[in-house]
């Protein structure tokens, strides 16, 4: 999927007691449901929305060919200084990286090119992976900021926050313009702006990831915060009865093993649900007794 | 992350992640599990004094809430009568044999005795369903179906209603319809009107069976008045038309001086009554109006539910009820909440205590005593308490008494003195159990 | 419909129009919210009661369709 994708257009719809903006981006149908009547104050919001989730996506995409990530990325050995908000973004990075032992590593993207999740069963080579596997790992880079240096061939993605990041800074400048509650849903990540005051909480359904059964198992109203789903319901490989989630681990290139076919989280805003969901995912077997212990709100289908 | 203490990742991300969007942060989150299924279910025990009427029911009620506001409510009682209860003749100084309804048997009832007819065994199963949704933001519609069957009467019914919020969903007007489409089929046949109670085995005055259909309208407005306070006002209509008489009550007939009721001897060799009885006979129509009001108020995590209504209907019955809960919160989990319910109704046009023999037939008699002069108070107690997993649990008893009055003018000869209403007392006692899964 | 029922209607319609001023913001909701302060706190409950009262009273309804479904008035 690369180049602009879909086309850039906000289409403004009616919902159930609300109205719903919707466009693409970062591959995800995007909506915001808005607590008004008004279409012209709908419209408004979701252009707003649709303006900052493409200006994120264009700035922070790896497809870009000339944004700061390509620029990082194709600096084959040489510094490179970023902005302020790339580098609040790299220190994020950082933190997590130090945080999950190294479990979560804004450089392992390049291991895409060992993995194609395309549910057929060709698995890579033990050799290409460790081959893929020495262009990865961000204690080999040198982050001082606002520069960072890397080894050529290594690559920056932030495919695993940007989502979740863009969730945030859309829901927080609805919350600046606007007094309305507003629910920002990118692809199953999601956050309320403020809470609701015609409803309980804003509805969201939980998607089974069953082959069979019902489309919606669980329904949570939320009021305040936000939620994140990590899973691998359309992404895996499936060889000899084993099922590969999409999920790697950086440590040793190879899918974590026993993770749950989905976790979502409920946390105060969408980047701290993501990285929760994320982080369950990589402890495998062990996802819903880190959750426990962390003592979030989290719902996992195994 | 295994030797680190695992708190400190939620703590150093919302650190971390502070530090990346900046202060302007959302509120704490606030995510609640709908249940998907609520499941409330109760048993109930209702007993009378002196050998009346004992019902035990047991009633289940499940709803289901699915996205965008709509639910399913699917309910179903099941209920067993047993006991006597007042079949409309007066007491006498002697023995009084009947005909039971079936017209296979008889009974006999003592001297000085309120006649009870305790061929009142019943076995009742009902259900409902409605469905309730949404349409657009400001109005609600919900559509539902009843039904009830028991040895002798089928119920089967349909309601729909519609409401509208407006000034900011503080004000609701909701309309709502209700059509009942019912019919008797009573034991032994529907008697004839004003028809003798004849011997065991003559079934000549019997017919088949009979419909009653019944249209209700309700309208309301509801009020939020203030952050504790919400007021509900509804004016009801009811039409029924059809059979409306109790198809296993007599009235006595009497001499016209002494009171007293005819003696009569069954034909030879049969079994059959003792004395002279006529079936009873209401009009085939009546219509009803109410006005309802309620407000519920909140103090301090107290709770005052109050509620008037008023009735009156063209068979010139009026009614006053007055109903108050008081729900008292203890501590976290459970609640006192005490209960007082006064009702007050007139007697129907067509209510007397017996039929006069040579006088001419009225129209329209019954001597139920459900439609006569009488007050009634209910008294009770219920407490309620959250279980561990946070199901509810609660447990009420109510001592209801009704107290009547038989006006002089209906009251003839011997009958001064000696009869008297067939006040009631019974007590209630229920016990309940909510989940939601 | 007489004039007694007319007059009520009435008053209904003048109370519902009159109250455009009286209510709460969508934030004061909170208490009215709870359980315990819903009209029908409990549908059991009441059903039942309606249906005891219906069948030992000649009066029945008035918060909702009024009990009956049966044999017994």
């Amino acid at each position: 999927m690369a180049g602009r994708g879909p086309a850039r257009e906000v289409r403004v719809e009616s919902g159930s007691g609300c109205l719903a903006g919707r466009f693409s981006a970062m591959a995800s149908p995007c909506e915001i449901l808005i607590e008004t009547a008004d279409t012209d104050e709908a419209r408004h919001l979701s252009e707003v929305a649709a303006a900052e989730a493409w200006r994120v996506e264009d700035k922070f995409s790896r497809y870009a060919p000339d944004n700061v990530v390509a620029r990082i990325n194709s600096a084959a050995g040489e510094a490179i200084d970023v902005d302020a908000e790339t580098a609040s973004l790299i220190d994020f990075g950082n933190t997590l990286y130090e945080l999950s032992d190294g479990r979560f590593d804004i450089t392992s993207g390049v291991l895409r090119e060992a993995w194609k999740f395309d549910g057929s069963d060709s698995l890579p080579t033990r050799e290409t992976v460790e081959r893929v596997l020495q262009r990865v790992g961000w204690h080999r880079v040198d982050w001082q900021s606002p520069t960072v240096w890397m080894e050529s061939g290594m690559e920056i993605d932030f495919g695993g926050i940007g989502k979740e990041y863009a969730v945030d800074r859309v829901a927080q400048q609805l919350r600046d313009v606007s007094g309305k509650s507003a629910l920002v849903n990118f692809g199953g990540d999601l956050a309320v702006t403020r809470p609701p005051t015609e409803r309980q909480g804003w509805r969201v359904g939980i998607e089974s990831v069953a082959e069979h059964g019902p489309a919606a198992d669980k329904v949570i109203e939320l009021r305040a915060g936000a939620l994140a789903t990590s899973g691998d319901a359309r992404r895996y490989l499936l060889r000899d009865g084993v099922r590969y989630s999409h999920i790697l681990d950086p440590r040793s290139g190879w899918p974590v093993e026993d993770a749950p076919r989905s976790v979502t989280v409920a946390a105060d805003t969408c980047t701290q649900a993501g990285m929760l969901s994320t982080l369950a995912m990589l402890e495998g077997e062990n996802a819903e007794a880190f959750l426990r212990t962390e003592q979030v709100r989290h719902w996992c289908r195994r | 992350m295994k030797d680190r203490n695992s708190k400190s990742v939620s703590a150093a991300l919302a650190a971390a992640t502070c530090t990346l969007l900046g202060s302007g942060a959302s509120a704490p989150v606030q995510a609640e599990e709908d249940p998907n299924w609520d499941f409330n279910s109760a048993l109930l025990y209702y007993g009378e004094a002196d050998d009346r009427v004992e019902d035990i029911s047991l009633s289940f009620l499940a709803k289901r809430l699915l996205v965008d506001d709509r639910s399913l409510s699917i309910g179903l009682t099941v209920d067993v009568l047993t006991g006597a209860t007042p079949n409309g003749a007066i007491r006498q100084d002697v023995p009084q044999t009947f005909t039971r309804p079936s017209g296979d048997s008889i009974y006999t009832i003592p001297a000085g005795a309120l006649p009870l007819d305790d061929t009142f065994k019943d076995t009742r199963a009902a259900l409902t369903v409605g469905w309730e949704q949404p349409l657009g933001r400001l109005w609600k519609t919900s559509v539902g179906f009843s039904g009830s069957k028991e040895y002798d009467y089928l119920h089967l019914g349909l309601n729909g209603s519609i409401s509208r919020d407006f000034n900011n969903r503080n004000t609701t007007l909701s309309a709502g319809l209700a059509l009942s489409q019912d019919s008797w089929d009573p034991v032994g046949g529907t008697p004839i009107a004003f028809a003798p109670m004849l011997d065991v085995g003559d079934t000549s005055n019997k017919l088949g069976d009979e419909d009653k259909d019944v249209i209700d309208i309700v309208l309301g407005v509801t009020q939020v008045v203030s952050r504790r306070m919400i007021v509900q006002l509804n004016y009801s209509f009811s039409d029924n038309s059809g059979y409306l008489t109790d198809p296993y009550k007599f009235l006595s007939l009497v001499d016209g001086t002494t009171g007293d009721t005819l003696t009569r001897t069954p034909a030879p060799g049969a079994e059959g009554p003792s004395h002279e009885f006529r079936f009873e006979n209401r009009p085939d129509e009546r219509t009803k109006h109410s006005l309802y009001g309620q407000t519920k108020y909140y103090m301090n995590g107290k709770v005052l539910d109050a509620s008037y209504r008023y009735m009156t209907d063209d068979w010139e019955i009026d009614s006053h009820t007055v109903d108050v809960r008081f729900r008292w919160p203890l501590g976290e989990t459970s609640y006192l909440e005490p209960h007082f319910r006064f009702y007050t109704q007139t007697a129907a046009d067509f209510y007397r205590i017996s039929l006069v023999d040579g006088d001419p037939l009225p129209a329209f008699a019954s001597s139920d005593y459900r439609l006569g002069e009488f007050d009634a108070i209910t008294a009770g107690l219920k407490f309620g308490w959250e279980t561990d997993k946070g199901n509810e649990m609660s447990i009420r008893a109510e001592l209801y008494q009704q107290d009547g009055t038989i006006p002089s003018s209906l009251l003839i000869g011997n009958q001064i003195g000696r009869e008297t209403y067939p006040d009631l007392d019974a007590v209630i006692v229920q016990f309940s159990y909510r989940f939601s899964r | 419909m007489n004039k007694k029922n007319l007059g009520i209607l009435a008053v209904m319609a003048t109370l519902a129009s009159g109250c455009t001023s009286m209510g709460v913001e969508p934030w004061e909701r909170d208490i009215l919210a709870k359980d315990e302060m819903q009209l029908t706190t409990d549908a059991i409950e009441a059903a039942t009661d309606d249906h005891i009262y219906f069948s030992k009273e000649a009066s029945s309804g008035g918060r909702g369709f009024g009990g009956g479904g049966c044999g017994c008035n």
